[in-house]
């Protein structure tokens, strides 16, 4: 148990290399945090930083308060699982959980009882004598979880703990690691490339990108209020759908213009002049109008390709007379086919501006919600 | 066999016979020639069945001095079992430290230690063993089991394979052995030689062999019978000037000086197969 802190942490590489530009984050007690982001983002070595397998080059890394630039994995009191479990392979189950126990010179008997009331948690008991080849991946996976949680560390890190299992397995699991963690109430810190991992675990998620912290919230403030143009990208599946449109000031209210010519009102006040703004909109924001009930706003569609997924169906079309691809994710028990025109309203009041060079959201920013159930 | 035809299943068995002839005729003339006495085997023919010593060729050679060697095989086989003892157990253990070092840590100059130990690959024993003599002689290591071993016991080629091995570790296990709070000497001892072992069985094999096998060192630093190997002994019994060739107890001591290597290859044999069956990676 206990609260982490991060203050402009950077890590460059002997060869010039910045694989993080200072990040700065407050972890509390018993929080389950998650970092996103595409690949090669700083996600990983961010993690691994936290863990003291990679140094620090500048900042500073507190836990409980207390600088732990500079101490060894060992000494930080952290467990980590890895993505490929870093099971030691020519150790039994029960000895792969209490090794770390063995090297603190934990008696055996207790180290005993504490690898048994672990693997009874986790439901492991039947196999602490095997060796982690005669595992199947979701037992692997969960005996690296055992060794992580046998030794009461004070923060958990999980590095893409479930990228190698099948996606029944994942989802699981996923539940078991969320409910495991918040039973023992630690600290954990969560690296995942998945943004569905990442928005059913996290307390808090932190969206990073090219070694940069883009977005810090919790899941759901995410989703409503992206703060830039690749946090929404990033997070909601499918990805929100982006079209180029002008902002001007009219009498009467503010106006977006879309390419089509299409007129929608801004959930913005124009400033001054016209500008080019980036319109976001969510796929799951798009509803389709009847025939007959359209209205000033409304998108006019051909549907190039339809995904039908069961309970949703997504509608990949294009806007009339522009090459602008958007995806609708619409009810599934609506027949739709390739070819069809369609009519989509965007739902005004779950519109996103974004600057178009900065990518920075363009609404006043909202103060920060701590709470998963803040109002989208 | 998916091929199954008469004709090659004749020939094929044919030559294995040959060869197992080929093998085994002058092993069984060595231990048929060990139990004749000196006169049976003058008589101009092999003989191809025991003779009437029975064990007693081995019995003198184990017990009293032979002939020219003015010592018993004991002595010898004791001598060659410690060179090669000492020869393959101090080039597992210096090869496995050098190949740790080299892989899993980082310090200057990393980069040439490795080829400069890659580079001795390339000079056997025999080019640099005037250098290496004036060096035993110097240090006063001549007649000796020290002198015996010390020269051969680094090893470029156990160097590299471990190092080879050590690379196909997967970096995870020993950053999870320092989160697990492993020390460098306790994931060599806990991770990474219960990992080497099959590898360690197959080079204790290979370099017990060589070490058994070693001619012309022993030969040099060994001048007294009481340190000479059984190998170098063998070549002397042989070279009898103005004497018969005591053959049965050349065959005697030939054979005594087998014994050692096949158990050791047998008894190494079982943990080869334990690793390919119960294979832990």
């Amino acid at each position: 148990m206990a609260t982490l802190r991060l203050n402009a942490l950077r890590k460059t590489y002997p060869n010039g290399v910045t694989a993080l530009h200072g990040a700065d984050l407050e972890i509390a007690d018993g929080e389950l945090i998650v970092v996103v982001g595409p690949s090669g983002c700083g996600k990983s070595t961010l993690l691994r930083m936290l863990a003291g397998l990679e140094s620090i080059s500048d900042g500073e890394l507190a836990i409980d308060g207390r600088r732990v630039n500079d101490l060894e994995p060992a000494e930080r009191d952290i467990a980590m699982v890895f993505q490929n479990y870093a099971l030691y392979p020519h150790m039994s189950v029960a000895d792969n959980m209490g090794y770390a126990l063995k090297n603190r010179g934990v008696p055996k008997a207790e180290r005993r009882r504490r690898v048994e009331e672990t693997a009874r948690l986790i439901g492991l008991e039947d196999l602490l004598d095997r060796r982690p080849k005669q595992l199947s991946g979701g037992q692997r996976q969960r005996v690296a979880m055992g060794r992580a949680i046998v030794r009461e560390p004070r923060v958990f890190l999980f590095d893409e703990p479930l990228s190698n299992l099948d996606a029944k397995l994942r989802v699981q699991m996923r539940l078991e690691i969320r409910r495991l963690q918040k039973r023992l109430g630690v600290t954990a810190v969560y690296v995942t490339h998945d943004q569905v991992e990442a928005m059913t675990l996290a307390d808090r998620l932190v969206v990073m990108n090219g070694g940069r912290i883009e977005q810090v919230g919790t899941p759901m403030h995410l989703y409503a209020r992206p703060a830039s143009r690749f946090v929404a990208g990033f997070i909601g599946s499918p990805a929100m759908n982006f079209l180029n449109a002008r902002l001007d000031a009219r009498l009467g209210g503010d106006i977006l213009t879309l390419p089509c010519g299409t007129r929608l009102a801004s959930p913005i006040p124009a400033s001054g002049e016209a500008k080019t703004v980036c319109l976001g909109i969510r796929p799951e924001h798009l509803a389709v109008v009847p025939e007959g009930d359209v209205i000033d706003g409304d998108l006019s569609v051909r549907v190039e390709l339809v995904e039908p997924l069961g309970a949703d169906t997504l509608v990949h079309a294009r806007l009339d007379g522009q090459d602008d691809l958007v995806v609708a994710r619409i009810d599934g028990i609506r027949a739709v086919a390739e070819g069809d025109s369609l009519t989509l309203r965007p739902d005004p009041g779950r519109l996103h501006l974004f600057d178009p060079e900065t990518g920075q959201r363009l609404a006043p920013m909202e103060p920060e919600c701590q709470h998963s159930t803040c109002p989208a | 066999m998916r091929y199954r035809r008469r004709g090659l299943d004749i020939a094929s068995h044919a030559l294995l016979i040959l060869a197992l002839i080929a093998f085994c005729l002058p092993v069984w003339l060595a231990i048929t020639a060990a139990t004749h006495d000196q006169a049976s085997l003058y008589t101009g023919t092999a003989p191809l069945w025991f003779g009437s010593e029975g064990l007693g060729n081995f019995r003198a050679v184990l017990t009293e001095p032979v002939g020219r060697l003015g010592t018993d095989v004991t002595r010898l086989l004791l001598n060659s079992t410690v060179m090669a003892l000492g020869i393959a157990v101090g080039k597992i253990a210096i090869a496995i430290l050098a190949a740790y070092a080299i892989v899993f840590f980082r310090f200057p100059l990393r980069r040439l230690c490795f080829w400069l130990i890659f580079i001795t690959l390339m000079l056997p024993v025999e080019v640099r063993i005037m250098p290496t003599y004036k060096v035993a002689a110097d240090l006063g290591l001549l007649n000796s089991y020290v002198g015996l071993i010390l020269p051969l016991i680094a090893s470029a080629t156990a160097t590299f394979l471990f190092r080879q091995f050590y690379l196909t570790v997967p970096p995870e296990l020993l950053e999870a052995a320092r989160v697990d709070g492993a020390g460098p000497w306790r994931f060599l001892r806990d991770i990474l030689l219960p990992l080497s072992k099959t590898n360690i069985a197959a080079l204790f094999v290979i370099m017990f062999l060589y070490g058994w096998n070693q001619y012309l060192w022993p030969l040099l630093i060994t001048t007294e019978s009481d340190h000479m190997t059984i190998v170098v002994s063998l070549k002397r019994l042989l070279s009898s000037a103005d004497n018969l060739v005591p053959w049965q107890t050349v065959m005697a001591t030939a054979l005594l000086a087998m014994l050692p290597p096949v158990a050791v290859i047998v008894l190494m044999q079982r943990y080869f197969v334990k690793g390919l069956v119960d294979a832990e990676k």
